[in-house]
């Protein structure tokens, strides 16, 4: 009997374990501290009164490649003239791929003419994970008031062929919009496509 | 790059136009072909075409719902008129974990089987099949690939069979989940993924794959709970879900075989999928019968039961020479004991059967049967401390036991063992007993049996197997010595039920009742004076008289006023509030966090759970935190509303813990409670999304 009551408490912890945090569209977003390539702590506290997007990367990953063959760039140039705070996320473990020094960093976006605000470390995955953030890329925008407003795919089409960009949906193009003009993105949550993030 | 087109060019070329595949084509850590099943078609004729992907060692590619990331194998077909294609038949899947997420895939050789249809009217000579590929192989890293395969199929009057891929077509037709005609339905509300499936015979589901993506949190636990044919199934919902078709595939797996299911979504209203945490799980019976055994054995070392059996134990060790009527007693006492347990069953059943909210426990939820076990175990204990000695050859030692009385005898003794036992299961195996007799009569009556069983089971192996009275030691002076330590136990067993009667009855009552008490003290010794000196009637008199006062009494307690109750429950309530049902109903309508705690004062594991978790400063300030609003729920006393309650969680006894988040399914935490489990429930809850 005692058994018995000994596995059903033992499933429950299992169960309560076995669940991650997961991030809200219109809750608050959850805080973070990270460092960037030069070395510099951000908090998303910090950046209250701005709208921030998150974009998770991997330089290695096909998929992010594709965005980065000139679309990546032409979004983040777009956000950098509305005053958004653009944080790319590397949440790589060492060791595993996508995972670089500060140096190297800021080495790609100089190579890939990027234009994020910072580029910053998640080496332990903690912020990656409270985010629930599964792929690169997977985009992510906060409104000023620090408030999830939109997590999914960057677009509609999910293949690592530069030529469906043109034919997608800009899902997160139209919710980064949407939140700059003060509405509610439509869809707010999409499916993010991409290679896993290498927690 | 350029000189392995050049290269897969030639050999494209090489390869003779009837065959039936289209070559392989080599891609960075995985090679495809395109196969038919034929290798000469005729018109109005459906086969079967095959893309066969071989990957490099530990490289994976994805099932129709590839999980956390990932990208399902996706194919585009140029066909002529009046030929057709139908959408992959997916093999079934394997869970693959990258930790912290979960993905669907194939590791290793994948067939991806597609019907094609020729039309009868067909009259070209060949069809040019053209297939565009694109998929995603992984290891830990990721490429996406693709690779354009052809193949041309002659027409011609008859069909021939491509024989050498016959195996292969074989072998991926097996790799297929069965189409199972179930009827299934699939619900969304309250954060989770719930479907019920009705099995045309009970399977052993060990997982399931939900086809549509972005529905379930693939990586959270699933709950898989088979009742009789029906299973019901639940799994967290996706962080990114946002909408469902109406109609999805399902795939169970079994040890051996995986079965295709189509759910249809549940309407709206419709009832709540209710799936609490394993405790509808059906156990093998033969598992239940060996646990009830088990915790029989264990009732032998309850502080009431312990003293009376070590004594009847050791007699029994002391005439080893009397095997014949030892064994003979031994059965007897058996035979007391199981009946015992079989008539408490029916007992139970029957009240049950005529419509009483009864659970199990209600021994101690009636005041006076309290009062009356109160009285037995302390006139047990003074027969034990020597005051008085009582038949039934139970507190015989030594070689007393020569003049055995018979049958009769051992088996009362196995119906006392019962009755002294009874308070001390209702703790201890209130909620496994009540879940007994929540099953269908005979299991229930057989439960009961092998608890009874498990009980009796120390003097079988005593009387029936020499060696175990061989282990004992021998007996002498000491045991009259242990015999008198042995009554402390029964004075304290006493003394709790002592208090559950005054928790019940009110302080006044009690009083009363250690009144009875000093009279049954008065009786025993007035008794036990006569056994020693064979004095005359007056003494049986008083004795008797002394007895009616004791039983009397309890039933003379002034009942305790509804005031006096809920002033005791407004002092008391710091952090928690009465439950009733009407109260529930309205603080979850109002959106509001409800924890619901289901105790009683003889529940032993209930008063550790509310001391060491729910009356700490953490949970009350964990409490505070989220605003839940705390109900705790009496049933100490028989409370018909409490007993429909636990009953809609399949429970019939206390404890229960259920944790109410607006918009999440209800919550059952377990029955033993950790410092942190309701924080950390709270924390968790509180995270998930609402719907």
């Amino acid at each position: 009997m005692k058994l018995h009551q000994l596995v059903l408490a033992a499933s429950a912890a299992l169960l309560s374990l076995g669940l991650a945090a997961a991030p809200q569209v219109g809750a608050p977003a959850p805080d973070f501290s990270v460092v960037d390539s030069k070395g510099a702590n951000h908090k998303l506290s910090d950046f209250a009164g701005k709208n921030v997007v998150l974009e998770w990367t991997n330089h290695d990953c096909p998929f992010v490649k594709k965005h980065y063959q000139g679309n990546m760039q032409a979004l983040q140039a777009e956000m950098q003239a509305q005053d958004v705070v653009w944080l790319s996320v590397i949440s790589s473990a060492p060791g595993k791929q996508g995972h670089v020094s500060g140096t190297e960093a800021d080495a790609l976006t100089a190579s890939r003419s990027a234009l994020p605000t910072a580029v910053v470390f998640d080496e332990s995955g903690t912020v990656g994970q409270a985010y629930d953030a599964r792929t690169t890329p997977h985009m992510y925008v906060i409104d000023k008031a620090g408030v999830l407003q939109y997590m999914g795919g960057i677009d509609s089409i999910p293949s690592a062929k530069v030529d469906d960009i043109a034919k997608a949906t800009p899902h997160f193009a139209n919710a980064a919009k949407a939140v700059l003009s003060g509405e509610k993105p439509d869809p707010a949550i999409t499916k993010p496509y991409g290679c896993s993030v290498k927690y | 790059m350029r000189s392995v087109i050049f290269l897969l060019l030639c050999c494209s070329v090489l390869i003779p136009a009837h065959a039936a595949s289209s070559g392989w084509q080599t891609a960075k850590h995985l090679q495809a072909e395109l196969i038919s099943e034929y290798r000469q078609v005729s018109a109005g004729q459906q086969l079967q075409l095959a893309l066969h992907f071989v990957p490099d060692e530990h490289w994976h590619t994805y099932w129709q719902n590839p999980g956390d990331s990932g990208l399902a194998t996706s194919l585009s077909w140029q066909l002529p008129d009046g030929v057709t294609v139908g959408d992959i038949q997916w093999p079934v899947p394997q869970a693959i974990a990258v930790p912290p997420l979960m993905n669907y895939g194939f590791a290793g050789a994948t067939v991806l089987l597609s019907d094609l249809n020729i039309a009868p009217d067909y009259a070209a000579s060949s069809i040019d099949i053209q297939l565009q590929a694109d998929w995603l192989v992984c290891e830990e890293v990721c490429i996406p690939a693709e690779a354009q395969l052809s193949l041309t199929l002659p027409v011609g009057s008859s069909a021939v069979v491509a024989a050498d891929y016959a195996a292969l077509f074989q072998q991926a037709r097996q790799q297929l989940p069965q189409t199972l005609q179930a009827n299934g339905r699939f619900d969304t509300s309250g954060g989770a993924f719930s479907a019920t499936v009705d099995l045309p015979q009970p399977l052993q589901i060990e997982a399931f794959f939900v086809a549509a993506p972005e529905l379930v949190d693939h990586a959270a636990s699933q709950q898989i709970n088979l009742q009789g044919n029906q299973l019901l199934l639940q799994q967290p919902l996706n962080t990114y879900f946002s909408g469902v078709a109406p109609q999805i595939e399902l795939v169970l797996v079994t040890a051996d075989a995986a079965y295709s299911v189509q759910l249809t979504q549940a309407g709206q209203g419709a009832a709540e999928i209710l799936v609490t945490q394993g405790q509808q799980r059906d156990s093998a019976l033969w598992l239940i019968l060996l646990m009830a055994g088990a915790g029989g054995l264990i009732l032998n070392l309850m502080p009431c039961v312990f003293p009376v059996l070590s004594l009847k134990a050791l007699s029994i060790a002391a005439n080893s020479a009397q095997q014949a009527q030892q064994q003979r007693d031994a059965l007897f006492y058996s035979a007391g004991v199981v009946l015992s347990f079989v008539l408490l069953a029916l007992l139970l059943i029957g009240l049950r059967a005529a419509g009483e909210a009864v659970g199990w426990g209600f021994q101690l939820q009636n005041p006076y049967l309290v009062a009356l076990l109160v009285y037995l175990l302390f006139a047990l204990g003074l027969s034990l401390s020597g005051v008085v000695q009582f038949g039934l050859g139970l507190m015989n030692t030594g070689g007393a036991l020569a003049t055995a009385k018979g049958g009769k005898g051992s088996f009362f003794t196995g119906v006392l063992a019962v009755v002294v036992a009874s308070p001390c299961t209702a703790p201890f195996m209130g909620s496994a007993l009540g879940y007994a007799v929540g099953q269908s009569a005979p299991v229930a009556l057989l439960v009961f049996t092998a608890l009874g069983l498990g009980m009796a089971l120390p003097f079988l192996l005593l009387a029936f197997v020499p060696g175990f009275a061989k282990v004992l030691p021998k007996p002498g002076a000491w045991m009259d010595t242990l015999k008198q330590w042995l009554a402390y136990p029964l004075y304290l067993s006493a003394v709790w039920l002592l208090w559950v009667f005054g928790r019940q009855a009110g302080v006044d009552a009690q009083a009363l009742l250690l009144i009875g008490v000093v009279c049954v003290a008065a009786a025993c010794w007035l008794w036990g004076r006569r056994q020693l000196t064979q004095q005359g009637a007056a003494t049986a008199i008083a004795v008797l008289l002394l007895l009616i006062i004791a039983l009397a009494l309890p039933a003379l307690a002034p009942k305790p006023t509804v005031d006096n109750a809920t002033a005791q429950t407004q002092t008391a309530a710091a952090h928690w509030q009465s439950w009733s049902a009407a109260t529930l109903q309205q603080l979850r309508s109002e959106g509001k966090p409800v924890l619901v705690n289901m105790t009683a004062d003889w529940c032993i594991t209930c008063l550790v759970n509310e001391r060491v978790a729910l009356n700490t400063d953490s949970s009350k300030a964990a409490l505070a935190l989220y605003d839940v609003t705390y109900l705790k729920g009496d049933w100490t006393l028989r409370d018909a509303a409490i007993t429909e309650y636990l009953r809609l969680y399949q429970r019939d006894g206390v404890p229960l813990y259920v944790l109410y988040w607006p918009g999440q399914p209800p919550q059952v935490l377990p029955q033993i409670l950790t410092p942190d489990t309701l924080s950390q429930t709270l924390a968790r809850l509180s995270r998930q999304p609402q719907s």
